[in-house]
């Protein structure tokens, strides 16, 4: 089964390509692909219904890191008053 | 039946479909649904590509869009068949309103792959295939080159408002 | 779980370990961190512990959200 090789593989290149990176913005799609290619390890490792809840978790939880980081970085949500 | 990095390559293409029709159709490169979308969008333009594909870009990493969608769809319908992949479309439907995304594009992407994903399954394919062809199809968009994926996507976008009517 | 994936588990802990030590910028660090905690979690999966994953997976991003709620307050 060499999905999960594949999976392994580019977690590595995405991870490599975030580290050097200079610009904060532009290091998030990388982040991004990190997160789905662990998730996809995550459902290859161990076949079993609860995963499915662990693999949602963690993108989800992932997804709210990278959303939280851009817009603190862009200064916040705009107060309209 | 197929050889299987064969197999992984045709999943890959039928993923990026998958989540490029539905996100096109969800008009997500109009505009950042969460502010740091926006905020990547602008960079994105800074360093060359284009805002509509930065848009689409940013509203990926930010929300579970269609193409986690379809990732978690194919987690589903691997771990638990057809009823894990309507499961995986559930949690996405919560993890959309926990970013605090009001749009739908996670669900639908993820209810149209699971049935593309387990119909695949009954003519010789393995759901691991789809993970590892949508790992591959979001390194193509997010991955490789910015500045090129975020033309793509723009030039598809212009083909969108032309073919159905509502973008701006 | 196979050596290949042991070992790039291991090589995405390391790069987000020396990165986070190395970069100047606090948010290029969170992020860095990040790459760090995504190469634990097959570690976590592998085991069986499915409960410790989700829970994880729910307290990381919060700490993270915690860490840039007190970065933003403190003088600049």
């Amino acid at each position: 089964m060499i999905a999960i090789y594949v999976c392994a593989g580019i977690a590595v290149y995405a991870a490599l390509r975030v580290i050097f990176q200079r610009n904060t913005m532009r290091k998030l799609p990388f982040l991004n692909v990190v997160s789905f290619a662990v998730t996809g390890i995550i459902a290859l490792l161990l076949p079993h219904p609860i995963t499915i809840a662990a693999a949602v978790a963690y993108f989800v939880g992932s997804t709210l890191e990278s959303n939280a980081i851009a817009s603190t970085w862009a200064g916040g949500i705009k107060k309209d008053e | 039946m197929l050889d299987e990095s064969f197999r992984i390559l045709i999943a890959a293409v039928i993923c990026w479909l998958n989540f490029m029709t539905v996100d096109l159709i969800f008009k997500l490169p109009e505009s950042g649904g969460v502010c740091g979308a926006t905020a990547i969008a602008q960079e994105v333009e800074k360093g060359g590509g284009n805002l509509n594909g930065g848009f689409m870009m940013g509203n990926i990493v930010s929300s579970p869009d269609a193409s986690a969608g379809t990732l978690l769809a194919s987690c589903g319908v691997f771990c638990a068949g057809l009823s894990g992949g309507l499961f995986a479309a559930v949690l996405v439907y919560i993890g959309n309103r926990i970013c605090y995304d009001p749009g739908y594009a996670g669900t639908t992407g993820c209810i149209t792959a699971t049935l593309i994903v387990y119909g695949a399954t009954q003519v010789g394919f393995a759901a691991s295939d789809f993970i590892a062809g949508m790992v591959i199809a979001i390194l193509t968009i997010q991955g490789i080159s910015y500045v090129h994926a975020s033309r793509l996507i723009a030039r598809l976008w212009k083909v969108r408002c032309r073919l159905l009517r509502g973008c701006r | 779980m196979n050596e290949f994936v042991l070992l790039a588990c291991t090589i995405l802990v390391l790069i987000g370990t020396a990165a986070a030590m190395l970069e100047r910028d606090p948010f290029n660090k969170l992020i860095s961190l990040a790459v760090m905690i995504s190469g634990i979690f097959p570690f976590i999966i592998d085991r069986g512990l499915l409960d410790v994953a989700i829970a994880t997976a729910l307290i990381a991003p919060l700490s993270t959200i915690f860490i840039l709620m007190v970065c933003r307050r403190m003088p600049a």
